[in-house]
Formats: structure tokens, sequence, C-alpha cells
């Protein structure tokens, strides 16, 4: 039947449909990055994320261990439970913050 | 050869000799004077490969890296004066580099750094919006016949090794010694706002986007995809790509065939 050579090259508009709606359902919080945030406060001097290629980079030039709005990719959710040498909480933050002053 | 060809031979080439007609402004050598900058142009190439390659650095080491990588620089001078473009021959070349043999997927894993510095520079672009799936989800009769177009930064590499999981335990993902590198994996790169994302896929999602790719409706790509290995999940796929915002647009095509 014609059908059949129909959905032999091509998915039924039914399928689709539902493989679509599905997906769309299930991915309403878009993610960013697989399971990775970005966590402010917690790189080492020199060791911040964001690659660029060469000449454009900005990884790699934060200036003090601990910079508080440099930021790391780290597996989500271990972010607020990273000591923090800078941080007001003691952890990292997901958002850049204002170093507190050395004791 | 006329006077800039030679100067642009003899930097290349360190056993060539100062070109003719050279002279410095405080009577130092001049032959002394071009070897320096000769060097710097050398190095300055090598950086530019070392910033862009990290992870294929890593894995054979800094002086590995750097003596293969002036081997490349010598024998494929920059062709444009965009230096984020540079290295795009280096993992053929590394392919072919027989030092580097004993390292089979060195050349997979400079392909994906080569790809996420691509993805970092593309085009800005809106990945689809829940509203524009929900509309086309409207009139289910057109969604076979609906073209789907990737996010302009978006990547795929298929690769006999583990390239995703090699290049994520360089990040501080996962131990080096957990991976097995000899499981071939499929890598998708897409920008998301300012952050290039890789992400692992599961056999068939590199068929189903180089179908949308390459102009295949989304009926058409959707059954490659499927008939292409037997535990194909569209939803999974689906999902996924629109989590990680690598669908840019839905569109009917203009022409009816």
């Amino acid at each position: 039947m014609s059908n059949n050579t129909l959905t032999s090259t091509t998915l039924s508009a039914a399928a689709l449909a539902l493989a679509l709606g599905s997906a769309l359902a299930l991915s309403t919080a878009p993610a960013v990055g697989a399971e990775m945030e970005k966590c402010f406060g917690v790189a080492l001097k020199g060791k911040n994320d964001c690659a660029a290629g060469p000449g454009t980079t900005c990884a790699g030039t934060s200036k003090v261990d601990d910079q508080s709005n440099s930021w790391k990719h780290v597996p989500k959710g271990s972010c607020e439970k990273t000591a923090s040498s800078t941080s007001p909480t003691g952890f990292g933050q997901l958002m850049a913050f204002t170093a507190k002053k050395k004791s | 050869m006329n006077d800039q060809a030679l100067f642009a031979a003899a930097l290349l080439d360190p056993d060539a000799p100062c070109p003719d007609g050279l002279t410095t402004w405080n009577g130092s050598d001049p032959a002394r004077r071009f070897a320096v900058y000769r060097n710097n142009v050398i190095v300055s190439l090598i950086d530019a490969l070392a910033d862009t390659f990290p992870v294929t650095l890593e894995l054979v080491g800094e002086a590995f890296f750097r003596a293969m990588a002036g081997i490349f620089v010598r024998r494929t001078p920059p062709r444009s004066t965009l230096l984020v473009d540079y290295g795009s021959g280096l993992p053929t070349f590394i392919e072919r580099f027989e030092p580097a043999h004993p390292v089979p997927y060195l050349a997979d894993v400079a392909r994906l750094e080569m790809l996420r510095v691509r993805a970092f520079h593309a085009a800005d672009a809106d990945p689809l919006t829940l509203d524009q799936i929900a509309q086309a989800l409207t009139d289910p009769e057109r969604l076979p016949a609906l073209r789907v177009t990737p996010h302009p930064s978006l990547g795929i590499l298929s690769s006999r090794y583990a390239v995703v999981a090699l290049w994520a335990a360089h990040q501080g993902l996962g131990a080096l010694s957990d991976v097995d590198p000899y499981c071939p994996e499929t890598a998708l790169v897409v920008r998301a706002g300012l952050e290039v994302q890789v992400i692992a896929l599961p056999p068939g999602g590199d068929t189903l986007i180089t179908g949308f790719a390459t102009g295949l409706t989304l009926g058409e790509a959707a059954a490659q995809a499927t008939a292409s290995h037997e535990d194909f999940d569209l939803t999974a796929h689906l999902t996924r790509l629109l989590r990680f915002g690598a669908l840019s647009s839905l569109s009917l095509p203009t022409e009816i065939c």
C-alpha cells in the first residue's frame, strides 16, 4: 500500500507528535552544560575556566586563589559545598560576589 | 622568488640563511636579530596551538606537543590573519604523525577541541522556544515535513574512542584512570549563551542531527536515525537537543514536492 512506502522513508505524524510532545514536556528547563554549574570563588589562581581559543582566552587569568568574580565549572550541586577562602558564606557561590576582607 | 617570498621561506626554515639586504639600526648582526625573530614567529604559533588544544597537550605532555606543533607550524603556516582558526589541520596531521600513533585517540581529542573553539566563535542564534514547539504541535499533520535547523555553533564528532570521557576527565570530571579510551563515543558540541557544551550522544544521534543539517525533513531524519540503531529513542534524543539549545528553528519548506 502507498501508506507503507511512505512510512519506510518518513516517520508518521502521530509518532513525531508523540516524541516531540514528550520531549517538550521533559525539556522545560534548558540545562547549562552536562549537569555542571558555574561556581564563583573556588578556582585556584590562574585555573579559572572559559576558553575561547588563542588570543581571546579569558581562562587562567584570575589573579588570586578563590577570586570572587572568576568561576570554574563544577558538578551540579557541589559548588555551595566547596570551601572558599574569600566567600562570606565560607563556600563557593553561584553568582559573582564581593570578597570578604582578609582577617 | 621575490624578496617577500624569500623572507617568508627563511622564517619557516631554521637552516635557511638570513635573507640578503637586512640591516639593523644599531649595527648588530642582522643574522642574529633575524634568528630571534624567526624563533618568536614559531613559538607564538606553537603557543596559539597550545591554547586551542589544551587537552591534546596534556595527553602527550608539553615537550611532545610543542615539538609536534613546531613541525606542523613549519609545514602549515597560517593562511588567515585570524589566529582562532589556526590549527584546523592539526588533527589530520596528528593522525599521520607516526610518533603520536601510540596515542591513537589523540587526533579525535584534537578534533573535539577544534569544534569547541569553532562553537565559541560561531554566529548567535536563539534556540527553539517551548512556544515554537507547542505551536508546531498544534498541526501534527505537518510535523513530518518540517525542517529543523541546528544551532550555528553545533558540531558533531563520531569517534572510535571515548573522546567525551577523555576530554571531561581533563576538566576535573571523573578520573582518567576510569576511562576506557576504546569505547566509541559521539560528541555533540553546542554553545548556549557564551558557554560551549560537550555532550556524549547515544547511538543514532549523529544520524538524526546530520539529517537535520543536510536538509532532510523531521520525518525523514527521524526515520533514518530509527533505522540506524535498534535502541534509538527519538523522544530522548529530541529532549536532549532541546535542553541543550542545539536546535534553532522549525519551518515548513517553501517548495512543495
